[in-house]
């Protein structure tokens, strides 16, 4: 692979988050370089999804701050976050169960879309062309998933698979910079998660987007990730390459327990 | 024969109006996943601020043209909606963000009260008119055809042709804009919708404050046929069948499902009623709606409803 690592992106520093007395994140600062594949990885209720909502905007860290590009922040605003160029991933699905593949996807451009709501409604001149570049573009992100068969499908009647699909293309169809995966690969069988591994890494590869990825499946974790932190009770116990990664002994004490 | 089509017309026109209040709960289920129960309320509080508006406005301006009173009245009666609608959103849903639908429900239900009494404290609770100038005068048609010919009334066909194309506007505005599918998008998934951009706010402002205007299209309709007052807000209950009949979700099942409603109603009445000893019409609608329950609850137009197990 040729491709190039540059500058850090997206920074957290010091990020704690407690909801009432549970801490949920302590004291986290890790920063993720542009063009990397960037995982997030630890046991369950280690707080990974918390770090992703932070930098999403939908939680108020109560302490530390995010950059991206150069600014900082002390909370992002969803609005705000989406209007940058970073685009997410559900843990859980969270798509438009009763709207097409296509419109699910199409919301993604909705940002994008420029022309006067009323022009728009009656599909008039400029209002036409600019909707007919934004369906090019949510069909090329439809013939790169591969999921051509089923664009006018109500995507609460797909697989589970495929909707794990259809959830990434609405991320990508925001051309993002950076783009936060949430378990993109659970709950899928060998062969589906093969799939999304190499779709993960063609975007990162095509369209040089940065990715954050969070995952429990270590293999894929270590085959497609340039650096790893780990996170365990809220806190950062790991932060390298996968090979670092896989050396440390307080990683492995988290994953395979020790005796005291 | 003339019988027949005059039942059928005036079931078609009473149909109609069933159909615009309909809209309203239409549009914010479809836009938000709310059912939202103050829909009778907001059509009551949009007529009586269009009443009191049409009636003060020429008296603080001097105004001596009646159509310019009307229209200045309707700008500030939506005017009114959209505030409310602003409100609503500041001081309710905003706060419910994520909720369960049925906790969104209730709040609507508050909500109602709370319209209810407020539309009274703040433009009386008399019996008030609306005119807006529709021809009152009824005409014949079809004379040549039939002796007599059928009468049907001049306000119910304007009354329609406003519907019609206040339903082709909004059908428009959901299928064919980007806002039109983030109303739809925020309907299915807040999460979801936010973190694509939506902001949610913004498009609750607009749905309640597009809802608003329907319900004030159909209090100065209902209004102006019937007068405006407080049972203006029990036409929302006879628009429950509809939505039920059409469909949630769909825009034009509430217009068909009025239709039919308004139809099977007045026919029902003149060629059933008198075998049964009359008074159909009262329970027609919501017999109707509980056979589609039974057999197609989703409605004639309504999103099939999926549930992966």
């Amino acid at each position: 692979m040729s491709k190039v690592i540059g500058e850090v992106i997206l920074g957290v520093q010091n990020i704690s988050l407690r909801f009432g007395g549970v801490k949920a994140l302590t004291d986290i600062s890790f920063d993720v370089r542009e063009h990397e594949v960037r995982a997030i990885i630890g046991p369950n209720g280690a707080g990974k999804s918390s770090m992703l909502n932070c930098i999403n905007g939908v939680y108020t860290p109560q302490e530390g701050s995010i950059t991206f590009r150069g600014q900082s922040f002390d909370h992002m605003n969803s609005r705000q976050v989406a209007e940058m160029g970073i685009a997410r991933t559900f843990q859980n699905l969270a798509l438009f169960k009763g709207m097409s593949v296509i419109d699910n996807i199409m919301t993604g451009r909705n940002l994008k879309i420029r022309s006067n709501i009323f022009l728009q409604a009656l599909r008039i001149g400029p209002a036409q062309r600019e909707e007919e570049e934004h369906r090019l573009k949510v069909e090329h992100i439809i013939d790169f998933l591969e999921i051509q068969a089923y664009r006018k499908t109500p995507v609460g009647q797909l697989p589970y698979g495929l909707q794990k699909r259809v959830d990434l293309g609405r991320a990508l169809a925001m051309e993002p910079q950076v783009l936060l995966l949430d378990e993109p690969m659970a709950g899928m069988n060998m062969e589906e998660k093969q799939d999304m591994c190499r779709f993960i890494l063609d975007v990162n590869d095509e369209f040089g987007t940065t990715i954050v990825l969070i995952e429990h499946d270590m293999g894929v974790v270590m085959d497609i990730s340039d650096r790893v932190v780990v996170l365990d009770y809220g806190k950062k116990i790991g932060d390298g390459t996968p090979e670092e990664v896989r050396n440390n002994k307080e990683v492995i004490s988290a994953y395979l327990g020790t005796s005291h | 024969m003339a019988f027949f089509l005059e039942a059928l017309f005036g079931g078609l026109m009473a149909g109609m109006l069933y159909s615009l209040v309909a809209l309203g709960f239409v549009l914010i289920f479809k836009a938000s996943g709310v059912f939202n129960f103050a829909q009778g309320a907001m059509v009551l509080f949009a007529a009586l601020a269009m009443a009191r508006f049409s009636e003060w406005v020429p008296g603080w301006l001097g105004l001596e043209s009646k159509f310019l009173g009307n229209l200045l009245a309707f700008v500030l009666a939506a005017g009114v909606m959209f505030m409310l609608a602003w409100l609503i959103e500041r001081l309710v849903l905003r706060h419910l963000v994520n909720q369960e639908g049925v906790t969104l429900l209730m709040a609507t239900l508050g909500i109602t009260y709370f319209l209810d009494g407020l539309g009274q404290t703040i433009f009386g609770s008399a019996i008030y008119k609306i005119d807006v100038g529709m021809p009152k005068e009824p005409v014949f048609l079809f004379e040549s055809v039939f002796p007599g010919g059928v009468l049907i009334s001049l306000e119910d066909v304007y009354a329609a042709c406003i519907a019609a194309l206040l339903v082709v506007v909004l059908s428009l505005f959901f299928q064919k804009t980007s806002t039109g599918r983030a109303l739809r998008a925020v309907a299915d998934d807040h999460q979801a919708a936010q973190s694509i951009g939506i902001p949610l706010n913004r498009i609750w402002v607009i749905v309640w404050f597009v809802a608003g205007i329907t319900a004030l299209v159909a209090g100065i309709i209902w209004g102006s046929k019937l007068g405006v007052q407080f049972s203006l807000t029990t036409v929302a209950l006879r628009a429950l069948p509809v939505i039920i009949l059409g469909g949630l979700t769909s825009v034009p099942g509430a217009i068909i499902g009025g239709l039919i409603i308004g139809v099977g109603e007045k026919l029902s009445e003149v060629y059933l009623g008198p075998y049964v000893g009359g008074g159909i019409e009262i329970w027609f609608a919501y017999m109707l709606a509980l056979v589609f329950l039974l057999f197609r609850p989703q409605g004639l137009f309504g999103e099939k409803i999926i549930d992966r197990v």
